[in-house]
């Protein structure tokens, strides 16, 4: 799979490099901005309030 | 890698008779396994990259969201005029100040959800068992606030034994109490921490109450954490706003 994109990039080593760096970069910014404050509430890590069980329901 | 490897392969299975479509098959076979070991190990990158998300880009988030409105409830403070009705609770209601969490104010607001909890603050309970206030004659004042993430603010719950100080500042009064009970750990449906009189902390007449509510153990949520406190006094703020004795 990595090495299918490798091949893929263009450019010699370095500007792939460079571009795989960008890549790697825009990836985590799409998870930390979108996908992770999205899965949060859906795992069971962090509720710190005490309910009556319909209140999990939200 | 993997091209090395089927050099080497080739050597016995040469004699074979059918030795061609193996090979191919074998390849075939090599290059699912990789994409699922390579796909596997993005997932481990990916947990791993939300265990950082958790546990720091959300502390940095949250402590930076509850500083700009920290300063915005002292502005107010600042600029308003003292007396009734000047309690504003969108921005918050005060700070929380508890010396043995070693975590420096907390800015109270109202409500408990998890889009208020984010912020970094304390949040006060508006359901299942409405909060007193701390200025009211009686009653409980309950709070939770995150163990872990989001500012982390009672992540030293445990810290806090008997005696231990918690003040709520409040514009105009700092409200002193000290711990008398604790519960390491209890059910997340078991609302009647928040009565109240919370029996289960063994108290059995009205009076003024502070409950804390966090999650516990650590990182996870499978039970809650009860700390409570009784009011021991209040001081009037003074123009420079010296804290009290417990704080200094």
């Amino acid at each position: 799979m990595y090495g299918w994109i490798w091949r893929h990039l263009p450019g010699n080593a370095w500007v792939k490099a460079l571009v795989s760096l960008v890549l790697v970069l825009a990836i985590v910014y799409v998870l930390f901005q979108y996908v992770f404050p999205w899965a949060e509430p859906l795992l069971p890590f962090n509720d710190v309030t005490v309910d009556r069980g319909m209140g999990a329901v939200r | 890698m993997t091209a090395t490897g089927h050099d080497e392969d080739t050597g016995p299975a040469a004699e074979a008779p059918a030795s061609v479509p193996p090979r191919r098959l074998r390849r075939r076979v090599a290059a699912v396994v990789s994409v699922i070991g390579e796909l596997l190990i993005t997932l481990g990158l990916i947990l791993a990259l939300f265990v950082v998300y958790s546990l720091w880009w959300t502390n940095v988030l949250a402590d930076r969201e509850a500083h700009k409105q920290g300063d915005t409830v002292r502005r107010n403070w600042a600029t308003t005029p003292t007396g009734p009705g000047a309690l504003d609770t969108k921005d918050g209601i005060g700070f929380l100040h508890v010396p043995a969490m070693k975590n420096g104010e907390v800015l109270v607001k109202k409500g408990i959800d998890p889009d208020i909890l984010n912020e970094g603050v304390a949040g006060y309970y508006t359901e299942p068992v409405k909060s007193a206030l701390p200025q009211d004659k009686r009653g409980n004042f309950s709070l939770a606030a995150h163990r872990d993430g989001h500012g982390a603010k009672f992540h030293n719950i445990d810290k806090l034994k008997n005696g231990d100080a918690i003040v709520f500042e409040s514009k105009d009064t700092w409200y002193v109490y000290k711990v008398y009970a604790s519960l390491d750990e209890t059910s997340k449906y078991n609302v009647d921490v928040l009565d109240k009189v919370p029996e289960e902390s063994g108290k059995r007449k009205p009076g003024r109450y502070i409950t804390l509510t966090t999650c516990t153990p650590v990182y996870t949520s499978t039970y809650r954490y009860i700390v409570w406190g009784e009011l021991e006094r209040t001081e009037k703020v003074d123009a420079k706003r010296t804290p009290p004795k417990e704080l200094r």
